[in-house]
């Protein structure tokens, strides 16, 4: 139910919310269209609307086809942004912040030195755990280039330095294979979809960090969000192994409450001693996301121009059914059909062919589920790993999708279905 | 089946139709009265572009015309609204076409039950009409066969047991038998004038074929959008000589050769 509650809150207020809205009022039109059309479904069986599909099936099976490209591609589109964004999600606690060096626009161009994170860990207003540490973690990240499992090249991979603590700030951590590393050892953890992506990164096999050997002695998971994208080791050892003792990246750390972070922020931003830049884990994924928005428009521009020329598809095969039955549209009318019980069943007809384009559509997305890829992160230029992620969420905008084509495409020559004249339609050989 | 009102079925009182193709001025029916009473089975004829279709269109509220006042069964057409028409029209009215005009993709069972579904009847009383309806036509083992599968006679009774499935008071016929064969042609005019003599059916037919015409009790010659007096006598010996020639499609149509 938690989940529910949290899509349906997403819908309103996440980023796709103009979207989302945009297809759910269009939900509705079909929703009510469809009601109408039920009454009418009434009246004109909705087999003479199959068979009627059937009897041209070349055309309609075109069409369908067309649809379910279209539809296919655009929920390949969706399910990409999506993956991305929930990869980028702020999967920890709105009252983390981020202290990195003064202009730095990620934690691989941070310099933060040791002694300045043990002074901010002294501050007053950080949440403390269980046994009264201070939640706040000085985090050193070293970027390495890794030959990729599939698909060739190399790829650079983000090795984060860490303290116990750096879990506790990630409340989504599980230990899923394994053991965490030890302090001291070169040991380091990282991800299933990592030691799928990269060699070097399964459990038992070692992987190379300026010169030495980091065995991986355990896999993790971390809400699908971008640390699964990370191999994490012992924070001491990467500073010795990557000559940087004594320098970290970035502190996280969390405040114990709303008011205390705006007095922490302001603190780190404007006392000298500090000096750093202090943003909220939203803010820095918002400045992370570029690659994500590219995608995403990407994504929408083709699925848009797809969507459009499929209503020409459908708009032309209903066309082309509209002026070959123009004689029984006639007749219907004769035998005291009403205009709208023609609308209905032309309107349900192209329904049919669309929506059944996007169930297909939909359905041959489904092999690629969880299919794990990467993009450059272009901030940090490691990679990010993100799945497809074909949810409710964008198998419905695929089924929005199909339903809006097919109500596009099908009102014109339903229309002129419903306008035409009687006398002249009975005329028509 | 219908108690015969005193009221003539159709009544037409001063009626005129003019089309307008161009800015031209087309007279079709000029100042046309006209009485059918109950039960009467009438043929119009009448050349090409005479008015023949036009009479059948406003009688049947598909066409509205330009000036007088049409009463079918009791109601001015003229009072209803569109979609009223389209109402009454399921009620009132049965149709029979040339071409038969049955939903190819429909079985004749199917076919015959379209206009019921316009009613409330529940499917089992559909069912009980339909198939008293491909009874009435000779067609019950024909049920659901598609019109592919039918001769043209057999289609064009399936058409007629559409046509009558909803017991109207009121059958219009355009060309029944103008895409028959002499014998399905002949059984079809047999149809007719048993439904007009057995469940006293009014029926105006629409047709060139003399021999269909003399099926009638009365034949109505509609001339340059007037009725004149039929003279069918003549009008066979017009034919007989090359005639009019003006059959509008009639692909298979030896209609001339019934025997009469």
């Amino acid at each position: 139910m938690d989940k529910l509650g949290d899509g349906l809150r997403e819908l309103v207020t996440g980023p796709d919310r103009w979207l989302n809205l945009g297809l759910l009022a269009g939900g509705f039109m079909v929703l009510a269209l469809l009601t109408l059309a039920a009454r009418a479904l009434l009246r004109i069986p909705l087999k003479y609307t199959l068979r009627s599909l059937r009897a041209r099936w070349v055309s309609s099976l075109m069409t369908l086809f067309g649809a379910a490209l279209v539809v296919w591609a655009s929920v390949l589109a969706f399910g990409l942004a999506a993956g991305l964004d929930h990869t980028l999600q702020v999967s920890s606690d709105p009252l983390d912040l981020l202290a990195l060096r003064k202009g730095a626009t990620a934690e691989t161009s941070s310099i933060i030195e040791e002694s300045l994170a043990r002074q901010i860990a002294t501050l007053p207003g950080i949440a403390t755990n269980q046994r009264g540490q201070p939640l706040c973690s000085p985090e050193l990240v070293v970027v390495v280039n890794k030959p990729r499992r599939t698909g060739g090249g190399h790829a650079n991979v983000l090795v984060r330095g860490v303290t116990p603590v750096a879990r506790e700030l990630r409340p989504n951590f599980r230990l899923i294979a394994g053991r965490l590393p030890r302090t001291g050892l070169r040991e380091a953890m990282t991800s299933p979809s990592m030691a799928g992506r990269f060699y070097g990164c399964r459990l038992g096999e070692s992987l190379e960090v300026w010169g030495s050997q980091f065995r991986i002695v355990g896999l993790f998971t971390c809400g699908e969000s971008a640390a699964e994208s990370e191999v994490w080791t012992d924070l001491k050892v990467l500073g010795q192994t990557s000559k940087r003792p004594n320098l970290l990246s970035s502190v996280q750390l969390r405040a114990a409450s709303p008011s205390a972070m705006a007095v922490l922020k302001d603190r780190l931003v404007n006392d000298e001693q500090f000096a750093l830049k202090a943003v909220t884990e939203a803010e820095y994924f918002a400045e992370q996301a570029v690659a994500g928005l590219a995608i995403k428009i990407v994504g929408r521009i083709i699925s848009f121009f797809l969507t459009i020329g499929a209503c020409f598809a459908v708009a032309n095969t209903m066309f082309g059914a509209v002026a070959s039955r123009a004689r029984e549209i006639g007749t219907l009318r004769a035998l005291g059909f009403s205009r709208s019980n023609i609308l209905a069943a032309f309107l349900i007809e192209s329904l049919v062919l669309a929506m059944l384009g996007g169930l297909l559509g939909c359905l041959a997305t489904l092999p690629l589920n969880g299919l794990s890829t990467g993009t450059a992160n272009w901030q940090t230029f490691s990679e990010i790993t993100f799945a497809f992620r074909f949810g409710p969420k964008v198998l419905l905008q695929g089924a929005a999708l199909s339903v809006l084509m097919g109500l596009i495409g099908g009102m014109l020559p339903a229309l002129r279905a419903v306008l035409m004249n009687t006398v002249e339609a009975l005329r028509e050989v | 089946m219908h108690s015969l009102p005193a009221q003539p079925v159709v009544q037409l009182r001063h009626v005129s139709k003019e089309y307008y193709r161009d800015k031209l001025r087309i007279p079709v029916l000029a100042d046309t009265s006209l009485d059918i009473p109950a039960g009467e089975f009438v043929a119009v004829m009448g050349p090409s572009g005479s008015g023949k279709s036009t009479l059948l269109n406003l009688c049947a509220g598909l066409d509205r015309p330009t000036t007088g006042t049409i009463v079918v069964a009791g109601q001015d057409l003229g009072e209803l609204s569109e979609s009223q028409l389209t109402r009454w029209r399921s009620e009132h009215l049965g149709f029979i076409f040339q071409l038969y005009n049955l939903m190819p993709v429909l079985t004749a069972f199917e076919n015959v039950e379209l206009p019921l579904l316009l009613t409330n009847l529940s499917r089992r009383e559909r069912a009980r009409h339909v198939e008293t309806a491909l009874r009435i036509v000779g067609l019950e083992d024909r049920m659901h066969h598609y019109p592919r599968q039918l001769s043209g006679g057999q289609e064009q009774r399936v058409a007629i047991a559409r046509a009558i499935v909803t017991d109207p008071v009121l059958l219009l016929a355009d060309e029944p038998t103008g895409n028959l064969d002499a014998v399905a042609a002949v059984e079809v005019l047999d149809l007719l004038a048993q439904l007009n003599a057995e469940f006293g059916k009014t029926i105006v037919m629409v047709t060139h074929d003399p021999r269909a015409a003399r099926r009638a009790h009365r034949i109505l010659h509609l001339e340059k959008g007037r009725f004149e007096e039929a003279d069918i006598e003549a009008i066979e010996r017009g034919r007989s000589s090359g005639g009019d020639g003006e059959r509008r499609r009639s692909p298979r149509a030896p209609s001339a050769e019934i025997a009469g």
